[in-house]
This record gives C-alpha cells, sequence and structure tokens, in this order.
C-alpha cells in the first residue's frame, strides 16, 4: 500500500473553483428568495460549523466527545440569559458564551483527557447530561423546562444607520455564512500548522506523541478550547435565529449525536467531510420531516396515498429522521468507515486503477 | 429515621433491578470489550414486549418474563452475529458508534410502532404496598427485587458451576488464550450480547409495572447502566451488583434529602468522581 | 565531568511484583551502553523509569545533574532524552516526513524548518526516498528506521533504543549498527541500546549493564561481561554465537 500523499497546497483550479463557489454562495439570497430555500441554507451552515468544530477535537486529535451539546447549549443559553434578563444584545451575548464554553472546555478536559478512548466518551456524555439537567433544574435562571424565549433582536446599527433588523432570513444566512466559512478557514489554518501535526500525532500514537515532547493536556485542552468556541458559537447563533430554546433542543444527547454524525458520515479529520455530512444530513431530515419523500413515493406510484402503507407514511415519515440517522450510521460505520469521502476517494482510485 | 430506612429500603430494591442492567452491560463488556451504547433501548423493548403481553394476551408483567427472557436472548444473538461481530477488532470510538447507531434505530422503530406517547401498564398490585416494621414496601418493587435476587443467584450458579459459564468466563479474561485452549470464542460473544440483552430485557419487564413506558427511556438507563459497571469495575459481576446496588440507594437518598430534579445529577457526578480516582472501578480489572 | 545519565538505587514496583530491584549504574557522554537480560529482566521498565512514562517506586534518576523523577514524557524529551519503541509506534495515517516532522518540531515551531530537519534526519537512515509514503505501510525494517530518525529529529543528547534490530534480517541489522556507530562518531549523541542480538551488542557497546529478574547482574566492557561467570550461566543458550 504505496498511497502517496499530496502535499497541503492547492491547486489553482481548485482554488477558482473554490472562489466561484463562494461568490455564489453571497449571490444566492439576490436571486433566491424563498425564505424557505434560506432556511435550508441556515441549517446546513449551522451544522457544518458544529461538524468542523468537532473536528478538531475528534477527527484530528482523536478525541471522541459524544458531548458537544454541552458546549452548543452554553452558547445559547449564555446568549439567551443576558438577553431575557439583562437586555445584553444577543450578538454580544455570544460573545461571552464563547468565554462560558471555554471555561466549561478546560473543566470538561481537566476531568476527562486523563480518560482513555471509551471513557473519555462516557465522561463527556455525562458532563453534557450534567448540564442539561442543571439547566432544567436552576429554572431561576434558565426558565427550566418552558425555556427562554426572545421576542425581537436589536437591530444591528452602524452608528445612526440600521443595517438590518433582522426580521428576514437573509442578515442570518449572510452571518451563517461568514462563521461557516470562517470554522472552515481555521481548520484549514490549523491542519497545516505545527498544531495540526501534534493533534494528529496524538490521535495516532498518545504515548509515542508524548515521548516526542509533545505535552498532552496542554494540546487537547487547546483542541477542545478550539472546538467549544465554535460549537458555541452555533448554539449562540441557533438561539438568536430559532428565538427559542429549552433544554432538550439545545443540551440533549442527540445534539451530540448529531454533531459526531455529521463528520462520521462526511469523513473524520478532512476539511470537507463536515461539508459533505451537512449536504447529506440536513436535506435528507427535512425532506423526511416535512413530508417531501411520502409525497415523492405517492407520486413515483410506488405506494398509494389511501392506503394503509400511505398514511402510515404520511403520519410517521416526517418523525422517522432519527430512525434514518441510526440507520446511516450503522451502515456508514460498517461499510464507510472513512466516510462518504474516503468511500468516495477509494472509489476513484480504483477507477483510476482500472 | 424511618425516612432514612424508607428511602434505603426502596433504593436497595430498585438497586437490585439496577445491578441486573449493571451486569448485563458488563458481561458485554467482559467478553466483548464493547461498550454497548444501546443497552438501555434494549430495556426500553423489554418493557414494550412485556406491555404487548399484558395489553394483548392478558399475561402478568412478572410472569411474562419466560417468554421476554428467551426473545431478548435470541434478539441479542441477532444483533452480534449480524453486526457487533464485523466491529470486534475496530477502534472502540467506532464500535461505540455503532451501538450508538444501532440504539437509535431501536428506540425510533418502536416510536413508529407505538407513539411516543407514554404508556402505563398498570396491574392489580401496581400501586399496592406491605408494611415491615412501620416501613411502607412497595409490592412490585418487593417482587422484583425477590426475582432479581433469584436470576443473580443463578446467573452466579451458571458462571460459576457450568462448563459454558467457566468458557464465558475465560474468555473475559483472555480471549487468545481462551481460544488456545479451544473454547469458541464466537459463540461465547454471542452468548455474552445474548445474555446481556436478555437481562437488560428483563429488567425492563421487571419496571413495567412502576415507569412510564417511552420510546426514550432507553437513554437513562444506558447512561446509568454505565455509571453502575464503572462503579463496580468494567466486566465485574460482583462489582455491577455492589454498583446496583449503591447507586439505587444514593438515587433514592437524593430523590428523598435533595430533590427528584437533582437525583441524576448526584449519580453523574458520582460517575465523574469514580472516573476521576478510581476508574478501575470497585472491583478493579476485568475479572468476572 | 558529570555523567550524562545517573541511574541511583532505582527500584519499580507493580503491586509486590519487583520490576526493577536497586538498580544503579552511569553514563558519561558521547559512549554506547547496552542493556541485556533475558525477557522480563526489567529493562523497558528501566527506559519508561528513566523516559518518564511512570516515575520509578525509589531511586533517582538523574540526567545532566537534574533529578527527572516524576517528569512527564514530553518534558524529558525537551531536556535532550528521547527513545524508541520495543514495538515500533509510528503515526501510521501520517506520511515518512511527516512522522519525522513531528519529531522536529520539538525545536521549532516553522513547518518549513522542520521538514528541513526531518529530510535530513531521512538522509541520513536511508529514506529520503519515501518521505510521501504513507508510515502505515511500511514493511518492519523501515517502520524501525522511520523511528530513529524521527527520533533523530527531536535533536537529543540522549537516544535509548529499545530493541532496534528486533524482527529485522541481517541486512537491516547491519544497516541499524552501522547508523549507531555513525551517531557515536558525529560525537554529539548518548546511547543506551537493550539488544537481544549479541553479535551486535558485543561490536558497538563500550560498556554494558546486565539485568536479570529486576536486578544488575553485572556491569562491565563487553569482554569482561562475556568471561563473567555468573552472566554465563544465566544466560547459556541466549547467546547468539
Amino acid at each position: 500500500m504505496n498511497i502517496i500523499r499530496t502535499s497541503a497546497g492547492a491547486s489553482p483550479v481548485s482554488i477558482t473553483l473554490s472562489l466561484a463557489l463562494l461568490a455564489g454562495l453571497y449571490l444566492f439570497p439576490r436571486f433566491v428568495q424563498s425564505p424557505y430555500a434560506l432556511h435550508i441554507m441556515i441549517l446546513i451552515f449551522l451544522s457544518v460549523i458544529m461538524g468542523e468544530a468537532w473536528n478538531v477535537i475528534g477527527g484530528y486529535t482523536g478525541q471522541y466527545s459524544v458531548g458537544h451539546a454541552a458546549y452548543f447549549g452554553a452558547g445559547a443559553y449564555t446568549t439567551m440569559i443576558l438577553l431575557q434578563y439583562k437586555q445584553i444584545n444577543p450578538w454580544y451575548g455570544a460573545l461571552v458564551g464563547i468565554a462560558v464554553a471555554l471555561v466549561v472546555s478546560l473543566i470538561i478536559g481537566s476531568i476527562c483527557f486523563r480518560l482513555r478512548g471509551p471513557y473519555f466518551v462516557l465522561a463527556s456524555i455525562a458532563v453534557a447530561e450534567i448540564m442539561r439537567l442543571c439547566a432544567m433544574n436552576l429554572k431561576d435562571l434558565t426558565n427550566g423546562a418552558e425555556g427562554i424565549l426572545i421576542t425581537e433582536i436589536p437591530p444591528l446599527k452602524f452608528g445612526e444607520t440600521v443595517i438590518t433588523d433582522f426580521l428576514t432570513k437573509v442578515p442570518f444566512y449572510y452571518i451563517g455564512l461568514t462563521i461557516a466559512i470562517v470554522t472552515i478557514l481555521v481548520t484549514w489554518w490549523m491542519q497545516n500548522s505545527k498544531l495540526g501535526y501534534y493533534f494528529q500525532a496524538i490521535r495516532e500514537d498518545q504515548d509515542a506523541a508524548h515521548s516526542l515532547g509533545i505535552s498532552l493536556s496542554l494540546f487537547k485542552s487547546t483542541a477542545l478550547a478550539i472546538s467549544a468556541v465554535f460549537t458555541s458559537l452555533a448554539g449562540s447563533f441557533y438561539a438568536i435565529y430559532i428565538g427559542f430554546i429549552d433544554p432538550p433542543t439545545v443540551l440533549a444527547l442527540d445534539i451530540s449525536v448529531q454533531i459526531v454524525l455529521i463528520c462520521i458520515i462526511g469523513g473524520i479529520g478532512t476539511i470537507w467531510g463536515p461539508v459533505v455530512g451537512s449536504l447529506v444530513l440536513v436535506p435528507l431530515s427535512e425532506a423526511l420531516r416535512s413530508n417531501l419523500i411520502a409525497q415523492g413515493i405517492f407520486k413515483m406510484g410506488l405506494a398509494s396515498e389511501e392506503s394503509g402503507v400511505g398514511i402510515f407514511l404520511k403520519e410517521h415519515l416526517s418523525h422517522a429522521h432519527a430512525l434514518i440517522y441510526g440507520i446511516l450510521v450503522v451502515v456508514v460505520i460498517l461499510f464507510m468507515p472513512d466516510g462518504v469521502l474516503g468511500w468516495a476517494k477509494k472509489l476513484a482510485a480504483k477507477k483510476g486503477k482500472g | 429515621m424511618t425516612v432514612f430506612l424508607q428511602s434505603l429500603i426502596s433504593g436497595i430494591l430498585i438497586g437490585g433491578v439496577y445491578a441486573l442492567i449493571g451486569i448485563g452491560l458488563t458481561i458485554i463488556f467482559g467478553v466483548m470489550r464493547v461498550i454497548n451504547f444501546a443497552h438501555g433501548d434494549l430495556l426500553m423493548i423489554g418493557m414494550y414486549m412485556t406491555y404487548t403481553l399484558f395489553t394483548l394476551l392478558g399475561i402478568d408483567p412478572f410472569v411474562s418474563i419466560a417468554i421476554t427472557i428467551p426473545l431478548m436472548f435470541l434478539f441479542g444473538a441477532f444483533l452480534q452475529k449480524v453486526f457487533i461481530n464485523r466491529m470486534l477488532g475496530a477502534l472502540p470510538q467506532n464500535q461505540i458508534l455503532l451501538t450508538i447507531g444501532l440504539g437509535l434505530i431501536m428506540s425510533n422503530t418502536m416510536m413508529l410502532a407505538y407513539t411516543s406517547d407514554y404508556k402505563i401498564l398498570t396491574t392489580d398490585y401496581s400501586s399496592s404496598s406491605f408494611n415491615i416494621a412501620g416501613i411502607s414496601i412497595s409490592t412490585p418493587l418487593a417482587i422484583s427485587f425477590l426475582i432479581t435476587a433469584a436470576m443473580t443467584a443463578m446467573l452466579y450458579w451458571f458462571l460459576l458451576k457450568t462448563d459454558t459459564g467457566q468458557a464465558i468466563r475465560a474468555t473475559a479474561q483472555d480471549r487468545e488464550a481462551a481460544q488456545l485452549m479451544g473454547i469458541n470464542v464466537k459463540w461465547m460473544s454471542i452468548l455474552a450480547f445474548g445474555m446481556g440483552s436478555a437481562l437488560a430485557g428483563t429488567a425492563g419487564a421487571l419496571i413495567s409495572p412502576t415507569y412510564y413506558i417511552f420510546p426514550q427511556i432507553g437513554s437513562t438507563f444506558t447512561l446509568k447502566a454505565f455509571v453502575i459497571t464503572v462503579l463496580g469495575g468494567m466486566g465485574s459481576i460482583v462489582g455491577a451488583t455492589i454498583g446496583g446496588v449503591i447507586i439505587g440507594v444514593a438515587e433514592s437518598m437524593s430523590a428523598v434529602y435533595i430533590s427528584s430534579g437533582w437525583k441524576d445529577v448526584v449519580v453523574f457526578v458520582l460517575f465523574l468522581l469514580v472516573l476521576l480516582f478510581k476508574p478501575a472501578g470497585l472491583m478493579g480489572k476485568s475479572r468476572m | 565531568m558529570t555523567p550524562i545519565l545517573e541511574i541511583k538505587h532505582v527500584s519499580k514496583f507493580f503491586g509486590g511484583l519487583a520490576a526493577n530491584s536497586d538498580v544503579s549504574f552511569s553514563m558519561d557522554e558521547g559512549m554506547i551502553m547496552g542493556l541485556i537480560g533475558p525477557n522480563g529482566a526489567g529493562k523497558t521498565t528501566l527506559f519508561n523509569c528513566i523516559t518518564g512514562y511512570y516515575p520509578p517506586s525509589k531511586g533517582d534518576v538523574l540526567f545532566k545533574g537534574q533529578r527527572l523523577n516524576g517528569l512527564q514524557p514530553d518534558r524529558v524529551c525537551r531536556l535532550g532524552m528521547v527513545r524508541t519503541w520495543q514495538k515500533v509506534r509510528p503515526l501510521t495515517k501520517l506520511s515518512v516526513v511527516d512522522n519525522v516532522m513531528v519529531g522536529a518540531l520539538c525545536r521549532t515551531n516553522s513547518l518549513k524548518v522542520a521538514r528541513e530537519l526531518a529530510m535530513e534526519q531521512l538522509k541520513v537512515v536511508r529514506m529520503d526516498h519515501k518521505a510521501d509514503f504513507i508510515a502505515g505501510g511500511l514493511p518492519i525494517g523501515e517502520r524501525k528506521k522511520l523511528e530513529v530518525a524521527r527520533a533523530l529529529a527531536t535533536q537529543p543528547t540522549l537516544l535509548l533504543l529499545d530493541e532496534v534490530m528486533g524482527g529485522l534480517n541481517p541486512a537491516e541489522s547491519d544497516e541499524i549498527i552501522q547508523l549507531i556507530l555513525d551517531i557515536k562518531k558525529a560525537g554529539t549523541i548518548t546511547q543506551m541500546v537493550i539488544e537481544h542480538d549479541m553479535k551486535a551488542i558485543m561490536r558497538i557497546s563500550d560498556r554494558i549493564v546486565v539485568l536479570n529478574s529486576g536486578e544488575k547482574l553485572a556491569e562491565g566492557t563487553p569482554a569482561e561481561i562475556v568471561s563473567n561467570p555468573e552472566v554465563v550461566r544465566a544466560y547459556l543458550g541466549d547467546f547468539h554465537a
């Protein structure tokens, strides 16, 4: 198996393509007015941010946290609490949220990093659950199970001019897109820096890395901190965009599992993996939720809308997205452990030889 | 004083069921080194099986475990043979993800089949209790405890006295050595997962008269099961037994002396403390 | 001149088992020390204690006069001591040059400089032509050379080699022996070598320490060791002539 690895530089072709894609994405809202399409794109951006963020600690450093909801929720709750009780502009609140998430990551790191493999996974889950339960029980702070609802977001002003009052989805689209791009750039920068080398060394063989001068606690904590910052940002953004949060929506195990899924399905430890994963998961889950798939099945004549199967599909397929997630995980883990990207690469390599 | 004794006894009674869950998980880990994240969902399936047998055929939940045990055993064996077996050599992280995926499939299939409405299984004795020395003991819990004790005793006998049981323990201790001695370790894995599932399912059956039944109940129990097994020492059945009782008591006391909202936090904090200070658990390394 | 390494009454217990028991010796700069003994004698345990993988239960490890006990392995490496592993530990998904760069990054923050340093070391072990190959695909002989290159990239003053010739064919072993001798000739790196290949140990060592059941059985020049009746009695049959 002599696979020559290409160097880190990008070819002029791919740079031009990327720029074209970028331009296309920024111009998208000018040509597409449908709020629903914008909503889907925003969800994809959110998913990319969360996936890229997790990848730093999970894919590159090899520490599979299944408790990233802790940072997502930290960002969401900090932003909402500050807005509700102190009327602090939520975008500033998001910055505070990042600080909170950093502290949480330091605490979690100090507890969990001395644990290996599966124990680390379990500890990360336990911490996130503790946070969720705290959010449920500390009703004075978080409204408990009722959650926090915001009714209006202060407009974004530059001096006296209003840039946007956040009444449409368009500003959210641009903010989401920009954060997603920043997250990808940070990941790219990290991968091609000393940090990237050290993170991967830790993933490949922790003890060997340690013996080569790499401080495990320092670098694992750094990876987790970077990851926490962007996950928290995603949480704050989600809270402001949707306008309502409660413990099950932002601190549940579901969120943590979804985040891991995005990377597993796309391809762990790669820059584009989470993007691919998002492009698969978000449309799929939305298509299920909005009964698009059921409609498709009826239109194709595979089942009649009136039949028992038809009624069952119509009623239940919208709730089935978690089931599909589960099936996807099992299929990918068993047959495509390097994710869709890895599988596509292998396919391309085979075709090249054949 | 009675409040203290009351919560202690309730804790021990529920601890018996927890022990059953923990033992199942620890057997799976001990023999296969797999962290089964779908364990709570197996319990959930046991609950629904019991519920269905009760509502459709009128079979009392405690009686129906005679049916639930073999069915869950077969289900576990099936899961092992078809899915888990392929991952025995893989990274533990990937194994966990596989079981998470299987758990998601299980819980969501049940949701499609039964809806997420909370179901209640009420028998004549669901809310009855009896008195011993001024302490009120819930009848269904008491019966569960007796059944758990009986099953645990049978399990100990099986593992200590029978050839198959000893083969399982040998595989748990040293898989390669066991194989060299002629033990069919593939069968041992199937047996282990089958037994683990049967125990989880039985635990589900035993608590079905006293808990709400809904598809998502699995995840709470999975986490609890891990706390129990880590506390007791992954791979140790004695440890899981003790761990189950400790967690049951801790929960019961927290519910009484702090509040029922915080009792789970206490359990998780205990978990983190164990991971930090004695990650090998009470019983230490993997000796079954 | 302070010895570069001093092992003073080092013992390491695992439960009731004494893996190392009151081991003492010292090493001068620039020398090659051979560390031999049957399997289970405690050689790798001693390496682990020296490099900080775990601290000794008793006794002291002094490196250039500084007490090391309890220092983390990464600190030990930055102080100038590096080891290779009995069972090779390549960073399998990374390329050959990336592997060595991880070592080089111990001394620089620049990827460019690290790559240059890495290529230098790969030239020394004659693997520069395979710089972009994925480490996981290498055969055992090259994995061992890679591990040595990676260790050398950390610019150590003390290099600990743990059975670096294990599993190699005679040609590969000769290459490693020559490498060890060349390192000594360059004069900047002291070496301690655990080895079972007695011919090799005799060729390269200035002095030899013999461990048996955790204790130091003997110490001396190769000639002294070979004619030491206790050593001969303990290892008759362990000598590959």
